[in-house]
């Protein structure tokens, strides 16, 4: 079980790897999109807004209107954001649940596979 | 040798990934999907490595005849000894045969033909001729509609995603909800050229029109000197338990497209089948539309070989039959999985399993690929899962499929993440 303020931290690094990788920003210039992350065994939320590929910010809680929902243990969830696990992989084992669309849900995807090409 | 044939499957992948698209691999391994076909046969494929897979996806309706139907195989290899592709602009011995036959198969008075060599070009030939024939420009289509990547065609898809990245498309375009009469009256000018539909919607997920919908739609054109198209590239061909699916309303369109399966699994062709009066337009125009690749002689052989093999082999009956069967199995999984399986759609071996959330379709398509089966979820919508076996599927087969959900479905009830909310 990870704290609110680990998850955070690995929410942080996240941003940094994001967006340093020109790639990547390059990639998702036309994605501007509000995530929230729940972490269903501590019932932390986290909130994260990317504009234009950019992550600008992130924050504990939740606020606006979600256009995707990211439910998991506080775990996967941090090991997401380290890229330390496949997220499709969990997804289709029930353990990451997305609220998205199928478009959006491959965009988590590909952004884990553009950083983290072996995971 | 297992470990060479494994060698071979994992440098196959590394090569597509490398030099055509990455996350498409990434996709397929994640859903157990990683499959390089080796050998394929009737209603099965075999893996690069040797495992079997029954094919329930058959690139959405492909391989109506079944996988490498040797009958077909044979008249292609007869057929290269003495033919290649042709030279589209002159005429064809090839080409009038399979038109021919096509005009005695497709319902009512749909007589002539375009060739193609896949649905979306069809579409887009019938979105020309509509406009052309009828000088209007307006096109009506429907929500959740698939008629393929193309230009015109991409115009008349009804989900957005596929279409915001390359806009502006065309214009004169106005999608309404399929099955809705009455806003389909609303959205029809008197300058418009055509509705296109597709006659129950599979990249939608599996969608059928209430039985009034097509009589009603029908009518309205001929009131309105508007064209109807209907899409039979999924549908058509005996899918459904009838050569096309408008006979189970007794439709007749001006234009009808034709593909997927008239390709018999072998050679990429597609036809676009209008009304002779239709003809009027290319009687100025002979030139106005054409195609390099379409109707190839070769593939034009392959097409007449294919509907031989269905009409000889009575596989719109089988389709009947093996339908029914399948829909057995449904209903028993429709009792003991309720949280899981919401609704069954289907029309002969044209099937959706509407689940309870969007989360399942991706999942039960691994699960069902863990148990051998390629059973995927429809690209419009994740929570349906499309089957759409070969037409030659047998009754151990279609038990091995239903036996496959139940066995997945048990498995995936023990997890988390089925509420509606999830």
């Amino acid at each position: 079980m990870a704290t609110s303020q680990e998850t955070l931290e690995a929410l942080a690094d996240y941003q940094v790897q994001c967006n340093d990788n020109k790639r990547l920003r390059k990639m998702q210039r036309d994605w501007s999109k509000l995530l929230h992350f729940v972490a269903d065994d501590t019932g932390d939320r986290f909130t994260m807004n990317v504009v234009k590929g950019e992550i600008v910010s992130f924050e504990a809680g939740v606020s606006g209107t979600p256009d995707i929902v990211v439910t998991a243990s506080s775990e996967d969830l941090c090991d997401m954001f380290w890229g330390d696990l496949n997220p499709s992989q969990k997804y289709l084992q029930g353990e990451i649940r997305v609220k998205a669309s199928q478009e959006d849900i491959i965009r988590l995807d590909a952004i884990t596979m553009i950083i983290w090409p072996d995971v | 040798m297992g470990a060479d044939l494994t060698k071979i499957k994992e440098q196959a992948l590394a090569d597509f990934a490398e030099f055509i698209n990455p996350m498409k691999v990434r996709t397929m391994k994640a859903a157990g999907l990683d499959i390089i076909e080796q050998r394929r046969d009737g209603a099965s494929v075999w893996d690069v490595t040797g495992k079997k897979y029954l094919d329930c996806q058959t690139g959405s309706g492909i391989m109506n005849v079944g996988r490498h139907n040797r009958e077909i195989v044979q008249k292609l290899k007869e057929a290269l000894d003495t033919y290649d592709i042709g030279v589209f602009l002159l005429c064809s011995k090839q080409k009038a045969d399979l038109a021919k036959k096509l005009a005695e198969v497709t319902p009512g008075d749909l007589k002539c033909t375009i060739f193609g060599v896949g649905g979306g070009e069809a579409n887009d030939a019938a979105i020309k001729i509509a406009r052309g024939y009828t000088m209007k420009t307006k096109i009506i289509y429907a929500e959740r509609a698939y008629h393929g990547h193309t230009g015109f065609a991409l115009s008349a898809i009804g989900r957005a995603a596929y279409k915001a990245p390359f806009e502006p498309l065309m214009p004169g375009f106005e999608m309404v909800p399929f099955g809705d009469i009455e806003a389909m009256r609303r959205a029809v000018t008197d300058d418009t050229a055509a509705i296109i539909l597709e006659t129950i919607q599979g990249e939608g997920g599996i969608h059928i029109p209430p039985d009034d919908y097509l009589p009603a739609v029908r009518k309205l054109c001929d009131e309105n000197e508007t064209l109807l198209i209907l899409d039979e590239i999924q549908t058509g061909l005996a899918r459904t338990g009838k050569m096309f699916a408008c006979e189970h309303w007794g439709v007749v369109p001006d234009v009808m497209t034709v593909a997927k399966s008239l390709g018999g699994g072998l050679y990429p062709i597609s036809a676009t089948i209008f009304k002779e009066e239709i003809q009027d337009f290319f009687v100025p125009h002979p030139f106005i539309h054409l195609s390099t690749f379409g109707g190839s002689d070769l593939g034009c052989i392959v097409g007449l070989a294919a509907i031989e093999y269905l009409e000889k082999h009575n596989l719109a009956d089988h389709a009947e039959k093996m339908g029914a069967r399948f829909r057995a199995g449904f209903d028993r999984l429709l009792q003991d999985f309720p949280s899981l399986l919401l609704e069954v759609r289907q029309k002969g071996l044209m099937m959706g399993l509407q689940y309870t959330n969007e989360s399942i379709g991706p999942r039960m398509t691994k699960k069902m690929a863990d148990r051998s089966v390629i059973a995927v979820y429809t690209g419009n919508d994740p929570s349906i899962c499309r089957l759409m076996p070969p037409l030659v599927i047998t009754p151990d087969e279609v038990d091995v499929v239903l036996n496959a959900l139940e066995d997945s479905m048990k498995e995936l009830s023990k997890e988390a993440g089925l509420g509606k909310n999830d």
